[in-house]
């Protein structure tokens, strides 16, 4: 990689502020991508709902406990039974519990929100980027295209796991403060510590990135094929849905090994002691397959593309 | 990337004449979008120095030569060579010395115009980190933005947002730039900045191939034309020459406007009186004979010159003579160089 002659025409570089090399450094590049990220609204705005929807879960439950265990010594079998009407008081317990909150809210999240989310940063990555013309701005600037579709998987790898990381915390956060901690109790019964809990937190944001990360491969791979960043977060939900749906019916068993959902349940198994990772370790496994083929067919379609 | 580390590093030894005298060149260039003609056929030189206006219809293929000639779009068929090295095999060797503002800028309103023309200065290989600021800096102040530079670019007037393209093109001294529609959106006074850009980028030895369909633009800016009609080149060369054989006419100052005429008029040249003198049509006669016969037959002649007329009227002779002249085509060929902009946006 030797400087290349045409950098050397006398007519360049008059101040010595053009370094001969050919294309910009990565890190540079990076920097710049998450700079646009996180200065864009709509991404702030979604990071803000996503912190608040644990605390407003955790106090929801937290007061429907309270309201529940009111009543409790009037109504006779004690807080430990709990009647029909209402919930078992010892899963509410652990509902707002600093385990269980974050869990939770991540699984929960995990259905929806948390893969639209990487969606929308997928679409704004190449389709919006093509919309407006930055896209073009980089190719000329030049950027090379494979190095540019590194540059946005980055981006949106960020995304991914500053929402996980952001639920989590949140969740952990508001648990703390409202059961302090109490209540982090595995599904088995055994009590844990308060660093078995953030271990197993961690591996939960971990895993949840990685699943996010398919999702937004394949995002990439719409984005990358199309200018309308609507489409990409659509398609993502109508895919969510579709999955879904096939998911609940039972005569397409066959098929539930190849839906990306599918590998949702396997979430709650860090609620159980000892832990077990085969569920977990068979759902990262189907998300990295997920994540090869995303990006191969992005990394196709933005080589070709027209720009 | 990868493939910018050995074979194309040949192709400059080899068109070293070339490279001196062209900052551009296409061979044969053809591009079909889903069995629509946008551009066919286009042998484009761009020499190097020099002001090339690139006239044509809408959807004539102006836009999509031009993103072939950068690389953006895969041509057809044909070869291409930018300052004298290979594209788009070599584009990433040659794209930093090439500043481009093509269609929309790609800017985003929540930015300043500052942090937008950052974001691409990030991307720029010849900008050391340190150099950022001060290249930024001085293509705002260069496009007549260092104003407006902290407003958020969604405050920008349409003007405003056509400069700062402008400013993301010249962020680093180019040896080419290519303005696809630079006046679109601008006032008066707009249109008048960017002429003063492009006459000192001129003046400075950078190239510059700029597309318009306004053609007093062109004729006030450029030095060389090249016109497009239906994918089609169907002129190019210097502007003078082409204003020149636009009109066929010898413009001839004589005190003795009757007597030349006759004297032509004997020698079966067509001419005919006009103020100060004689006009005489060209399309048979050259000019040399035309004076040769004037002084021959003892008609004083004070001066002689080449009638020009407007490149408007240049211009649509070209465009409606081919029109006619490659009746070949397929009727269709209009709405392809129509579908071909429209494909050119997906």
């Amino acid at each position: 990689m030797t400087a290349p002659d045409l950098a050397t025409s006398p007519s360049l570089d008059p101040d010595g502020v053009l370094p001969a090399r050919r294309r910009a450094p990565l890190g540079r590049l990076l920097r710049s991508e998450l700079r646009w990220i996180f200065r864009r609204p709509r991404t702030l705005v979604v990071l803000a709902l996503l912190t608040v929807l644990p605390v407003i879960t955790g106090i929801a439950v937290d007061l429907t406990f309270d309201g529940a265990a009111a009543p409790d010594p009037t109504a006779g079998p004690g807080p430990g039974g709990g009647g029909p009407g209402e919930g078992p008081p010892i899963f509410v317990t652990m509902a707002s519990s600093a385990f269980v909150l974050p869990l939770g809210s991540l699984m929960t999240l995990l259905m929806l929100l948390l893969p639209l989310t990487v969606a929308m940063a997928s679409g704004d990555a190449l389709a919006g980027e093509q919309s407006t013309g930055a896209l073009r701005g980089w190719l000329l600037a030049p950027v090379a295209r494979g190095r540019l579709l590194l540059v946005k998987a980055v981006g949106v790898l960020v995304v991914a796991l500053v929402a996980a990381t952001l639920v989590a915390t949140s969740g952990l956060v508001t648990g703390l403060v409202l059961s302090g901690t109490d209540g982090l109790v595995s599904m088995s019964g055994t009590q844990l510590s308060v660093g078995d809990v953030l271990w197993r937190l961690a591996i939960a944001v971990a895993w949840a990135t990685v699943y996010l990360m398919a999702v937004g491969a394949v995002a990439l791979a719409i984005s990358a094929s199309t200018e309308h960043p609507m489409l990409v977060v659509v398609s993502v939900l109508g895919g969510l849905i579709v999955s879904g749906v096939l998911l609940q019916i039972s005569a397409l068993d066959w098929l539930h090994p190849y839906l990306l959902p599918t590998s949702l349940a396997s979430l709650a198994d860090l609620i159980r002691d000892p832990l077990a990772f085969d569920g977990l370790a068979e759902g990262a496994f189907r998300s990295l397959c997920y994540l090869v083929i995303g990006m191969s067919l992005a990394y196709a379609r933005i080589t070709t593309r027209d720009g | 990337m990868t493939a910018g580390g050995g074979a194309p590093d040949t192709g400059p030894e080899t068109g070293t004449a070339a490279r001196t005298a062209l900052a551009a060149r296409t061979r044969g260039l053809r591009k079909v979008y889903r069995g629509t003609v946008a551009v066919d056929g286009v042998d484009l030189e761009v020499p190097e120095g020099a002001v090339v206006g690139m006239l044509g219809p809408n959807g004539s293929g102006k836009t999509t030569t031009i993103r072939m000639l950068l690389g953006l779009v895969q041509p057809t068929e044909g070869e291409i060579e930018l300052l004298g090295a290979p594209v788009p095999g070599a584009a990433d060797r040659v794209l930093p010395h090439v500043g481009a503002l093509v269609e929309s800028p790609g800017f985003h309103p929540f930015l300043s115009g500052r942090e937008n023309l950052l974001r691409f200065a990030a991307a720029e290989p010849f900008l050391s980190g340190r150099a950022l600021d001060g290249a930024v800096s001085a293509a705002l102040e260069r496009v007549g933005l260092a104003d407006a530079a902290r407003r958020k670019y969604r405050a920008y007037s349409l003007g405003m947002k056509q400069r700062l393209g402008l400013a993301s093109a010249l962020l680093v001294p180019r040896r080419l730039v290519v303005l696809d529609e630079p006046t679109n959106g601008l006032d008066p006074a707009g249109t008048q900045e960017i002429r003063r850009i492009i006459a000192e980028l001129h003046a400075g030895g950078v190239t510059v191939l700029v597309s318009s369909h306004l053609l007093a633009e062109v004729e006030a800016t450029c030095t060389h034309v090249v016109v497009l009609n239906e994918g089609v080149v169907v002129a190019q060369g210097a502007l003078d020459d082409l204003l020149e054989s636009g009109s066929p006419a010898l413009l001839v100052s004589t005190p003795d406007g009757a007597r030349a005429v006759d004297v032509l008029r004997d020698r079966r040249v067509p001419a005919r009186l006009a103020p100060d003198g004689v006009r005489v049509d060209l399309s048979t006669t050259p000019p040399a004979t035309v004076i040769e016969v004037l002084v021959g037959a003892g008609v004083g002649v004070d001066e002689a010159r080449r009638e020009r007329t407007g490149l408007e009227e240049v211009f649509a002779r070209l465009t409606h003579d081919v029109g006619a002249g490659t009746g070949a085509r397929e009727p269709a060929s209009e709405r392809a160089g129509e579908r071909a902009g429209a494909g050119a946006d997906r």
